[in-house]
């Protein structure tokens, strides 16, 4: 197979389009021109004219009569039978109306015969093709001989020689046009393929199409690398993490332990709480790369057992959690991480609970969805902030105390946790005027 | 109290803990002894027999859940983990390892010493059985010490596994509702089965669906998954 380059390719593809176009313009010029073909093969009564004035004229005035009729395209002789010319094929389709209008008289409608030795035979051939050759055999018993003859390269029967070729090119231009589209589907593929990236599993690597131009293949090759070195740094940065949060665990244990030497016991659960916290952001921010680079498990979930576990261990705390639960949600079950989405949960219940006093938990069932929403009795959030409260280290006071929350992951985190499962994550207003967070999980089915 | 002290053995690699607990353990007098690493543990083993094993879940050389699997096929000792990795909990504590608590570092020593306690309170009188590894799914019982599947149901004859076939059971047996890779089926169960193993998982799971589905019609057990690997849909329970 040739590998031509994408810009032979498309030079190509324009030479055989113009081509294309101009043998069709031709095709509908000669379709147009038809009537003087018509023109140009002499009528009946013309004939008829001429053969009558042609036998009353006479001998010697033959020769101005002769002059006279004929033109280029249209040549007439009187021959007698010893200098008859050979004749080409017959054509008795158009013998018939002659040989009505000259009544009585011998007709003979062939194309003349091919010049004896052209230089062009095909050529010599090509232009008789398009002529007739009308012999009509006079009283005086000569022969008249019209040669009639268009100045266009027609057929006998009107039928423009290029129209055959205009076809064909109209048909080229076509596979052309075809074959363009096949030479671009490769970069409708890729540009899909880049909309499609998903660095959290396996690259799908785009398949190399053996046929493609090298410039194609070469760009397809790139950008398989490239997904390739995203996920490569994707991984490293969990690993990294990972190195990092087992590390600061190891020094968070030590320091835990050491802890109970503090005398003070106000100061001892300060430096506990400390701890805590520090773990716990190590651990959402693991949590969060590990959902982003397609670390995450994947086990049958029953959801509703997981929020219902979740908001006991709030309530058993003194919390104000309740649960509302639609009894078609009981058996859902979500293919996912049982971590992770115990920390979604974990994380908008503790956010209602710490800004909006109460949580009110509700399970509902959808079509293909489980649907976990939690409204609380706080301000709300206004509608310009919420798209900014799932992105990370966003603080719906910008102040970042520490004192009143976290450090600003847990909606960040629950949003990647979601999507990572295939779900989606909402803030809303509650009907109490407070926010309403909803996660709507895909549910799965066996089989 | 006359009952003698009871004594812990620790298995953690990290020094600075090890000593930590240890010192605080000694204060609330129990008898303690540390070990870096399963090695280490098993040359401690030869000379006492603790009443507690305390066991890291991240180890240097052999990690804590094949130490933790080690022990609970042979022995008795009550097997305490800690874990730096949340996300383990489930296993830990579940069919795979049968440990008999955890515990999520950084923890602090009340929590750890009310555990040990607690731990020794349920298994102090009577010394328990080694653990018996017979899991019951559907109407099967599979046994993975002597290799055995049994059929719960009269009318229906236990499949003829080959030894693959059960390898790949008892990963499944021991894992339920999870999805399991390629890769990870093939880590599980490589170096136990003499066939070959590496393309022929998928192969293989068919066969081995095949035969459940005879054994128990319509109980499609094992599902595949879309870009994931497969489920073994199934809820497993211990039993006698």
């Amino acid at each position: 197979m040739l590998r031509l380059t994408l810009a032979a390719r498309l030079a190509l593809i324009v030479i055989v389009g113009t081509l294309a176009v101009a043998i069709t313009l031709m095709a509908v010029f000669y379709r147009t021109a038809l009537r003087e073909t018509e023109a140009a093969r002499p009528s009946p009564a013309r004939l008829v004219a001429l053969v009558t004035l042609i036998e009353q004229t006479p001998r010697e005035g033959r020769g101005l009569l002769l002059d006279a009729t004929s033109s280029p395209q249209f040549v007439v002789r009187v021959l007698g039978a010893d200098q008859l010319p050979g004749s080409g094929a017959e054509l008795p389709q158009l013998r018939e109306a002659y040989a009505t209008a000259l009544a009585g008289r011998a007709v003979e409608v062939a194309t003349p015969a091919p010049a004896a030795s052209p230089r062009f035979p095909r050529l010599a051939r090509l232009m008789a093709a398009n002529a007739t050759e009308i012999r009509i055999a006079l009283r005086s018993g000569e022969t008249l001989v019209v040669d009639s003859r268009t100045r266009l390269p027609v057929t006998p029967f009107g039928l423009p020689i290029g129209f055959g070729a205009g076809l064909f090119g109209t048909i080229v231009a076509l596979l052309a046009l075809l074959v363009m589209q096949r030479e671009t589907r490769p970069l409708a593929r890729l540009a899909a393929a880049v909309d499609r990236v998903d660095l959290s599993g396996a690259p799908p690597l785009l398949p190399q199409a053996r046929r493609s131009a090298p410039e194609i293949r070469a760009v397809i090759a790139a950008f398989n690398r490239l997904q390739g070195r995203l996920g490569e740094m994707l991984r490293a940065r969990l690993t990294l993490i990972g190195g990092i949060a087992h590390d600061v665990r190891t020094f968070a244990t030590r320091l835990r332990l050491r802890v109970e030497q503090i005398p003070d016991p106000a100061e001892q659960q300060r430096a506990i709480a400390d701890i805590d916290d520090m773990i716990r952001l190590l651990d959402d921010a693991l949590l969060s790369s590990r959902a982003g680079a397609g670390g995450l498990s994947q086990e049958m979930v029953e959801i509703a057992a997981l929020v219902r576990s979740e908001v006991d261990d709030r309530r058993a705390q003194g919390a104000a959690v309740d649960l509302t639960s639609a009894p078609a949600s009981h058996d859902a079950i979500v293919l996912g991480d049982r971590l992770g989405l115990r920390r979604v949960i974990a994380n908008i219940v503790d956010n209602a609970v710490k800004y909006g006093r109460v949580a009110h938990v509700r399970l509902s069932l959808g079509r293909d969805t489980v649907v976990v929403s939690v409204d609380d009795d706080g301000p709300g959030i206004p509608a310009d902030r919420r798209q900014a409260m799932l992105e990370p280290f966003n603080r719906l006071e910008t102040s970042r105390n520490r004192a009143t929350g976290g450090a600003g992951l847990g909606l960040a985190v629950a949003r990647s946790v979601v999507e990572a499962h295939g779900g989606t994550i909402e803030i809303a207003t509650a009907p109490s005027g407070g926010a309403r967070v909803s996660v709507e999980l895909p549910v799965f089915r066996a089989g | 109290m006359t009952t003698p002290p009871a004594t812990i053995l620790i298995v953690e690699d990290d020094p600075e803990i090890s000593r930590l607990v240890a010192d605080f353990m000694r204060r609330e007098g129990f008898e303690v002894a540390c070990a870096a690493d399963g090695r280490d543990m098993d040359a401690v083993l030869q000379r006492l027999r603790p009443d507690i094993l305390i066991l890291d879940l991240m180890l240097p050389g052999e990690d804590g859940l094949s130490i933790c699997r080690r022990m609970r096929a042979t022995d008795t000792i009550p097997i305490l983990m800690l874990t730096a990795k949340s996300d383990e909990v489930d296993r830990v504590v579940g069919l795979e390892m049968g440990a008999d608590d955890y515990l999520v570092k950084p923890f602090g020593p009340r929590e750890l010493l009310a555990r040990v306690r607690a731990i020794l309170r349920r298994t102090g009188g009577s010394p328990a059985r080694p653990a018996l590894r017979r899991y019951a799914f559907d109407r099967f019982i599979v046994d993975l010490d002597s290799r055995n599947v049994e059929v719960t149901e009269a009318d229906a004859t236990a499949p003829q596994l080959t030894s693959a076939e059960f390898d790949l059971l008892g990963c499944f047996v021991l894992r339920p509702r999870r999805v399991l890779t390629r890769d990870q089926i093939l880590d599980w169960t490589r170096g136990r089965s003499a066939e070959p193993f590496d393309r022929t998982v998928d192969m293989l799971i068919s066969r081995l669906r095949k035969k459940l589905e005879a054994a128990s019609p319509g109980s499609s057990l094992i599902t595949t998954v879309r870009n994931g690997g497969y489920l073994f849909t199934a809820a497993v329970r211990q039993v006698a």
